[in-house]
């Protein structure tokens, strides 16, 4: 049990440090509402290799603690990254129990459903439906960067398949 | 070469259910494109990088605004826009066919039109 809550804390670290190591690059956040997402990585592999618990866990504290550091508890762009967060963590559970795709599959519907828990925030916070046409280039957004960090989070389990870390 | 081997180390990663579904993202999002295309319904003069007048592309009618050179003429017909008759060396803005998209440049004339949706405009605001 111990060794689980350890290696949780070191996972929920190092997705915080990917965070913010990503909002240190402009060139990752040109466009507003779209980014990378390299913390995903993290979420991903949680989901994998432990429990969708887990992965709520690591993703609602990463939340918590980047809204902390960066942009302010309770600001709007922390619901935008809290109903994302939680809609994808979800998606990519459901994903990988139901169909047959690949980490990099599982990533990008998860990436897509944080794109439209954004859209659906958006839509109750400015009250205003017009922000639907903005999805198009949300979707591709959501493809391109699911792929990268779909990718990246095969590699890291099939590293981790190869090599006891802990 | 760099290309198809960025393709080829990606697809590497995918398995067939994965390329499925990029496949149909990619055509929701061209559904959803088709489908809440609209086209432009008004057209914005500008001379001087000033917006001179906003043009109701729905009626049909003849507007002149003066440029840099003396009076450019606009017609409206069937929702769209063309400059009819104005001043200068080249005619570039004059042979423009009708239209509601894009950008129409008068450089000797400093007259810029574009166009704009206005139901579309408060996502950009």
């Amino acid at each position: 049990m111990n060794k689980k809550i350890a290696k949780i804390a070191m996972l929920l670290s190092i997705s915080v440090v990917l965070a913010l190591i990503e909002s240190f690059i402009p060139l990752f956040n040109m466009i507003p509402g779209i980014k990378l997402g390299l913390a995903n990585i993290v979420v991903v592999f949680v989901i994998y290799d432990l429990s969708i618990k887990d992965a709520l866990y690591v993703s609602i504290l990463r939340v918590i603690l980047i809204g902390i550091l960066r942009t302010g508890l309770f600001s709007i762009s922390f619901f935008f990254s809290l109903i994302g967060a939680l809609l994808s963590v979800v998606t990519m559970y459901l994903v990988n129990k139901i169909t047959k795709l690949s980490v990099v599959g599982v990533s990008i519907c998860g990436a897509i459903a944080h794109s439209i828990g954004q859209i659906i925030v958006a839509i109750i916070f400015l009250s205003n439906v017009n922000i639907v046409y903005y999805l198009p280039i949300l979707l591709i957004s959501s493809v391109v960067t699911g792929l990268i960090v779909g990718m990246a989070a095969k590699r890291l389990l099939e590293y981790y398949d190869n090599k006891s870390i802990y | 070469m760099l290309i198809k081997y960025t393709i080829q180390k990606v697809l590497t990663y995918m398995n067939k259910y994965d390329i499925r579904l990029i496949g149909i993202v990619l055509v929701i999002i061209l559904l959803i494109l088709f489908f809440t295309r609209k086209d432009n319904n008004y057209a914005n003069v500008y001379y001087n990088d000033k917006l001179i007048l906003k043009i109701d592309l729905s009626i049909d009618k003849e507007y002149s605004v003066n440029g840099y050179n003396g009076i450019v003429k606009l017609k409206v017909k069937d929702n769209k826009i063309k400059v009819m008759e104005e001043t200068s060396k080249m005619h570039i803005c004059s042979k423009v066919d009708w239209t509601n998209s894009g950008v129409i440049v008068c450089l000797p004339n400093k007259i810029v039109i574009n166009f704009s949706n206005d139901e579309l405009d408060t996502v950009s605001g």
